[in-house]
This record gives C-alpha cells, sequence and structure tokens, in this order.
C-alpha cells in the first residue's frame, strides 16, 4: 500500500441540490429492491393481470359487449390484493428497516439530507415500484386488447383512466403501510409480515364485523373491500358497493399518507448514533 | 473565538439523570484534534451535537462558522463522518457504497464515481473495490467507512473511534493513513479515541473529556511541555517499606505495573536513594517517564482542577 495525498483534493467542484441529493437515494433504493422476489412478484402481476383482460375482454368482445367494466374483473378476485401485498412486502418492507438494521441510516442523516428528505426518497423508491404494479399491468392488458382489436377506443380510453385512478390510490395506500411498518422495525422480515397480517386482519376481520353488526361504516376499515370500491366507481359500474367509491379513495390516500407520517415520526426517534 | 473550526460555548446535555456533557467550552482551530476520553466520556454526544443530530440542553456550538443547531445543513456538507459502529450496506460493494454516499453528499454522479475510485485507491483498497461489502474484512471496512468520510473531500473530517476491532497491524495501518490524511493542507480532522496512545503523534491539539467535562484542552506540545514528566523506578526488595519511605519524606508515589511512579525535582532525588537505604533495597532502575497524552490525561483525571488551559 501506498500513501500519498489523494489526487481528488485538487479543485472543486459545485455541488448538486437537494433534489439531486434525494434522487440519488430514491434512485439507489429502487435499484436495491431489484432483486428476485421484487422482479418475480412485479412479473407474476403483470402476467396475471394481463391474463385476465384479454381473456374476459376477448370473451366480452365475441358477444359484442366489451366496455370498460370489463376490464375491471381484475380487481373482484382476490389475487390482485394477494399480488399487490408480495410486492408491496418484497419491495417496501426493507426500505427503513433496512438502513436502521445495518446502521447506514447515521451516514445519511450526516450528510447534508433532512430526515424528511430521506424518507421521501424512501417513498419515491417504494412507491414506484408499487405504482409499476398497479398501474403498469393495467395499461399493458388495454395496450394488448387494443393490439388485438378486442375493444373501441372509447372503451379503451375509460379503461386507462379506471387502472390509473385505482392503481394510484392503491399505491398510495399500500406505500404508506410499507414504510409505516417499515420504521417499526429492524428486521425487513418482520415488517414484510406485518404488511401481511395487518390487511388479512382487516380484511377478514372486517368482512366478520361488518356481517355481524351490520354497521355501513365498518367495510371501510377493510382496504381491499376499498379498493374494490374505488375501482367500480373509476371503471363507471353501476351498482352498489359495501363502500362510497369516493369516500373509500379518501380513506385509502387517507390511511396512506398518515401512515407516512408515522413512518416520519418513528424515524426521528430512532438512535442515529449510539455511544 | 473568531476563525475557530470549531466552537462550543457553555453546552450542556443530559440524558435522563446521567449528564454527558456539562457546561463544555472550548475553541479548537484547524488541525488534527484529538478529543479523547474513557467510554461514556461525552465524545460521541459532542460530536452528535456537533452535526446538529442532537439539541443542547443549554449552549451553542458553530462548526466552520455555521451554527449546528440553526443550519445543520450547512455544517453537514462541509464536513465528513466517521462513526464508530458499523454502518455499511453488506450488499454493496466498496466502490458503489462510496460513490453513492458521494453522491448523497452533494457530488455530481460522474465526479463521485472518480473520486470513489481515487480515495479506495488512495486507502489500498483498489483490488478489492468491486467486491461486495459483506466479504470484507473489518480493516477493509473500517477503511471503506474512513473512504465514504472523505469522499466529498469534506474541509472537516470527524472519525470516531477509527482503529476500533483492528489488530494491532490494521490500526498502525489506519494511523499511518490518517497520518497521511493530516498532511493534507486545508483539511481538519477530529479523532475521538479512548485509545489515547492513538491520539499521540498524531494530533496537535486537544480535547479530553471525562465524565461528560473538560479536563484539558489546546495544543499538545504545550500541555505536554506543561505536564511534570513523573520519574520511573525499578527496585529490588521490600517495595511496601520503600513506598513508605518516600511517602515520609513528602514524594507522592504510586505503584503501576510492577513500577513506582513519583514525581521528583533535583532536590528531592536523594530522597529516594535515602528510602532505599532504609528499606534495605537496590535500586535497578530511575528515569524520567516520556511525557504522553496517556500519562497527562491520567494526571488531569487525578488532578482535574489543573485543567482547562486554552
Amino acid at each position: 500500500m501506498s500513501i500519498s495525498a489523494p489526487r481528488y483534493a485538487a479543485g472543486t467542484v459545485v455541488r448538486t441540490g437537494r433534489g439531486s441529493r434525494i434522487l440519488a437515494i430514491a434512485s439507489r433504493e429502487f435499484f436495491r429492491r431489484a432483486r428476485a422476489a421484487t422482479l418475480l412478484s412485479v412479473s407474476l402481476t403483470f402476467f396475471v393481470v394481463v391474463t385476465v383482460i384479454v381473456v374476459t375482454v376477448f370473451f366480452a368482445s365475441l358477444l359484442g359487449t366489451a366496455n370498460a367494466g370489463d376490464f375491471e374483473t381484475v380487481y373482484e378476485s382476490p389475487v390482485w390484493p394477494f399480488l399487490m401485498l408480495i410486492v408491496a412486502a418484497s419491495a417496501g418492507a426493507g426500505s427503513l428497516a433496512d438502513d436502521v438494521g445495518d446502521r447506514s441510516i447515521s451516514l445519511y442523516l450526516s450528510r447534508p439530507v433532512h430526515l424528511v428528505d430521506y424518507v421521501a426518497a424512501k417513498t419515491v423508491a417504494c412507491g414506484g415500484w408499487l405504482l409499476i404494479s398497479t398501474v403498469g399491468p393495467g395499461l399493458t392488458g388495454v395496450a394488448v386488447t387494443a393490439a388485438l382489436g378486442y375493444a373501441s377506443a372509447s372503451v379503451l380510453l375509460a379503461a386507462i383512466a379506471g387502472f390509473v385512478a385505482t392503481g394510484f390510490v392503491a399505491a398510495v395506500f399500500f406505500t404508506g403501510l410499507a414504510l409505516g411498518l417499515s420504521s417499526l422495525t429492524n428486521r425487513a422480515l418482520y415488517s414484510g409480515v406485518a404488511i401481511f397480517g395487518v390487511v388479512l386482519v382487516l380484511y377478514i376481520g372486517g368482512s366478520i364485523v361488518a356481517g355481524i353488526t351490520g354497521n355501513i361504516y365498518v367495510p371501510y376499515a377493510n382496504p381491499i373491500e376499498n379498493i374494490r370500491s374505488v375501482a367500480h366507481g373509476a371503471f363507471g359500474l353501476s351498482g352498489t358497493t359495501a363502500t362510497e367509491p369516493a369516500a373509500s379513495a379518501v380513506t385509502l390516500v387517507g390511511a396512506g399518507v398518515v401512515l407516512w407520517v408515522f413512518a416520519l415520526w418513528r424515524m426521528r426517534r430512532v438512535e442515529v448514533i449510539s455511544e | 473565538m473568531p476563525g475557530a473550526l470549531i466552537d462550543v460555548s457553555d453546552v450542556s446535555k443530559r440524558f435522563g439523570t446521567v449528564d454527558a456533557l456539562s457546561n463544555l467550552s472550548v475553541d479548537l482551530a484547524p488541525g488534527f484534534i484529538g478529543l479523547v476520553g474513557p467510554n461514556g466520556s461525552g465524545k460521541t454526544t459532542l460530536i452528535r451535537l456537533l452535526l446538529g443530530l442532537l439539541k443542547p440542553d443549554a449552549g451553542t456550538l458553530t462548526v466552520l462558522g455555521h451554527d449546528s443547531q440553526r443550519d445543520p445543513l450547512d455544517v453537514r456538507s462541509q464536513v465528513g463522518y466517521m462513526p464508530e459502529h458499523d454502518c455499511l450496506s453488506p450488499d454493496m460493494t466498496g466502490i458503489g457504497f462510496v460513490s453513492h454516499m458521494g453522491r448523497v453528499s452533494g457530488l455530481p454522479k460522474e465526479v463521485a464515481i472518480g473520486r470513489a475510485h481515487d480515495v479506495l485507491e488512495f486507502l489500498g483498497l483498489a483490488e478489492e473495490r468491486y467486491r461486495k461489502i459483506r466479504e470484507y474484512s473489518v480493516g477493509m471496512r473500517q477503511r471503506v467507512k474512513l473512504a465514504q468520510a472523505i469522499v466529498h473531500d469534506p474541509p472537516l473530517c470527524f472519525l470516531d473511534e477509527p482503529t476500533a476491532g483492528l489488530d494491532p497491524a490494521g490500526r498502525e495501518e489506519m494511523l499511518n493513513l490518517l497520518r497521511a490524511l493530516g498532511r493534507l493542507p486545508n483539511h481538519s480532522f477530529v479523532l475521538s479515541t479512548h485509545l489515547l496512545p492513538d491520539a499521540d503523534g498524531l494530533c496537535d491539539q486537544v480535547l479530553m473529556l471525562n465524565a461528560g467535562r473538560r479536563i484539558a484542552s489546546g495544543s499538545v506540545r504545550e500541555l505536554l511541555a506543561s505536564h511534570e514528566g513523573e520519574s520511573v523506578i525499578r527496585i529490588k526488595g521490600d517495595t511496601d517499606r520503600f513506598v513508605a519511605g518516600l511517602t515520609r519524606r513528602g514524594l507522592s508515589p504510586k505503584r503501576m505495573d510492577g513500577e513506582i511512579r513519583v514525581g521528583l525535582s533535583p532536590e528531592t532525588t536523594h530522597a529516594v536513594f535515602e528510602s532505599a537505604m532504609e528499606a534495605g533495597v537496590q535500586v535497578r532502575y530511575l528515569g524520567r517517564s516520556v511525557a504522553t497524552i496517556e500519562g497527562l490525561f491520567m494526571a488531569r483525571v487525578e488532578q482535574p482542577e489543573k485543567g482547562g488551559s486554552e
């Protein structure tokens, strides 16, 4: 090993701004999550959603009744929420937990980075994966059916709007959920299990309690029911749902935001450097 | 003090019932600064306060002219920090991690990558830079921690226990690297360590803490010059009687590692031989001890009222 003054010490460099530093953290986090589990779950989501859309719209086109509502079929099955839980767990469970676990968070926060910038960067990365998974497959399905000529342009445009609206709301909720639970632990495994646990408890518990009590507000505690309701409204379907679509959208976005704020609050309490 | 690198004024910080820092005031000029003291003396708390990661209960802290509480980002954009604890992402390569931290510090992407290569080469990790950090030895991980702290070329760098966990050879290598860094013009370092010999020969200033209080600070050369060197005595025979004889003659002998240490002047040297004759012991060695930061620290811990040179 030779010891001499490093060459980098010569000259000055204009530093990048706050946005670039956030982007650096976000892009690193995004590609860090591009591991087998995330890629597999996202690919599976694409495969399932596109297949369901193409098959459903194909049969509807045979009957000459293809409409935007046929694209909404994918949300009726419990498979879609299950896939979203896998994506949220694989892409988001370690967002904050991994950095607290390996204590690299102390390096981030000793840099010219606000805590809110750091959490925002993690949100962008986790939200990016979830947005790809919630919106991407639907839009791909629309593109495939358009290429195959199964539906008219107006139906396709309505379907695009439906997928974007539903996907955005779902992505906000699952991102907030993943970050909120990730902030509670330093083990990604625990927060991943918690993501499944919380949603399943709300899904099953909410259904049971709503069935027993008949209370019309209890279904709002069920995120799956809320997403279905939002999809119902976004795709312009007639008929009633257990919850009001607009109220469900507000509930999901509100829960996502509250969970994000909770994550920020939790991170403020993390010991950055220990004696 | 205008132009000070670090200006700490009446800072106190309490955790529960524990006073981590008590009314600490110190001005430190640019250079290689030793922040020394035993574990729990408040060294890391002071670094956290200087980085703006903690709020003091009282007092103000200024780093490079910026108030660390009002403008923490201005401070952090000009400092590097090497934590004591492990903090590396094991799933990244050395070059990936260091360049990433360079970008988070505000370097453009291409510049960050270039500097990461340079600094890893400088630190002797050129061959291993593309390996995952999880495959690195403790010594290599310490060097990556140092690399991420200096990749953005900060004018001030906090090094928290950089030799922790290293074997003697690794420790010597790390100290050599720090010596090389210390020769860079316009670059200052704060070396926090409880291993006082690490600060010897490396630091030109020192801040000594004990139980959250300053026991000495200032130029190492001046502090050591003001520190009365003790004499070391090795004898063969009844040590207890010999020590009792010294005490009777008004000296304050201390028994350490089989030796006797005592402050002697030319006028009191004869007391050693009188006590030896009285106790019937042979004086095998009598000489001056070398003044070190460790010796100075021990002396100041025992006589805290003498601390505090500016």
